[in-house]
């Protein structure tokens, strides 16, 4: 039961988001290529697509996965800074 | 004990045709039978500078990395929770990605940096992926003492699925090169 409960909470943690997450990657796809590579980063777009994700992942996402994720984040981000700087 | 390699590779696409490629590279079906060992991908964060033109995002990445039974008997599971976090500086032209694991960690540690820059020979034609992987059995973990068997063979399952991944990568850009060319038509 166990092994059961650990897979699916690993497996499919994210898969209610899965609508969500598919509108906010056509949109952020669509604005990466057609906008952001052509120049035009004056603003963030797919807001309202990107807040209606996040909710739902903040909803099943793991408390303490999501501050793991979280803290590799800075540490990380940290590093690709210094080495664009190079 | 560290297990590392380096890879080069050109993708005969300008810079922007081959980062876009690297986004939509978890995205579609068709993609998805092949990459089958990335369960699953979400975006965690973004973030715009208007300023600057750079964009840095931060996504989970579930992996499926089933080893061989003994391995799996210590470990307890085949799935693996991994970040990778993305610089791009679309004025500079340049991609840089770090993706390492964050669950397993008292097992194992795998990093892999990668970089996506307009290639010295041909910067508006041609695109240099550059990667550099590291891997790193915990000196005094449960698989310590066959460190070097794992680490082999989980490198030899990283260059696996890196040839999948450019296989992917190729047939991405050839899809955005048709809609592009399509489009001027």
């Amino acid at each position: 039961m166990n092994e059961k409960k650990a897979s699916s909470k690993y497996s499919s943690s994210t898969s209610p988001c899965s609508h969500l997450r598919d509108a906010y990657n056509n949109c952020f796809n669509r604005w990466y290529s057609e906008k952001f590579m052509k120049g035009h980063w004056d603003k963030q777009e797919c807001v309202d697509e990107w807040q209606k994700y996040r909710a739902c992942l903040s909803q099943h996402l793991d408390d303490k996965l999501l501050s793991r994720f979280l803290e590799a984040e800075q540490i990380d981000q940290r590093h690709l800074s210094t080495s664009s700087n190079d | 004990m560290v297990t590392g390699y380096k890879q080069e590779y050109v993708y005969k696409h300008p810079w922007e045709r081959v980062t876009s490629a690297s986004w939509r590279k978890f995205a579609d079906d068709e993609n998805k039978r092949i990459l089958s060992h990335i369960l699953e991908v979400d975006m965690l964060n973004h973030n715009l500078d208007p300023s600057n033109g750079i964009l840095r995002t931060t996504r989970a990445i579930t992996v499926h990395c089933p080893g061989p039974w003994f391995v799996r008997k210590i470990v307890g599971q085949d799935m693996c929770q991994c970040v990778e976090s993305t610089l791009v500086d679309a004025q500079n032209r340049s991609m840089q990605l770090i993706s390492r694991n964050i669950s397993l960690q008292k097992f194992i540690e795998v990093q892999e940096m990668t970089r996506y820059d307009p290639h010295p020979d041909n910067p508006a034609g041609w695109t240099l992926c550059r990667q550099e992987t590291s891997i790193r059995i915990k000196p005094f973990s449960a698989l310590a003492s066959m460190a070097e068997k794992v680490e082999k063979r989980c490198a030899e399952r990283f260059l696996q699925n890196s040839g999948k991944s450019k296989e992917v990568m190729e047939r991405i850009c050839k899809y955005l090169e048709a809609e592009a060319t399509g489009l001027s038509l």
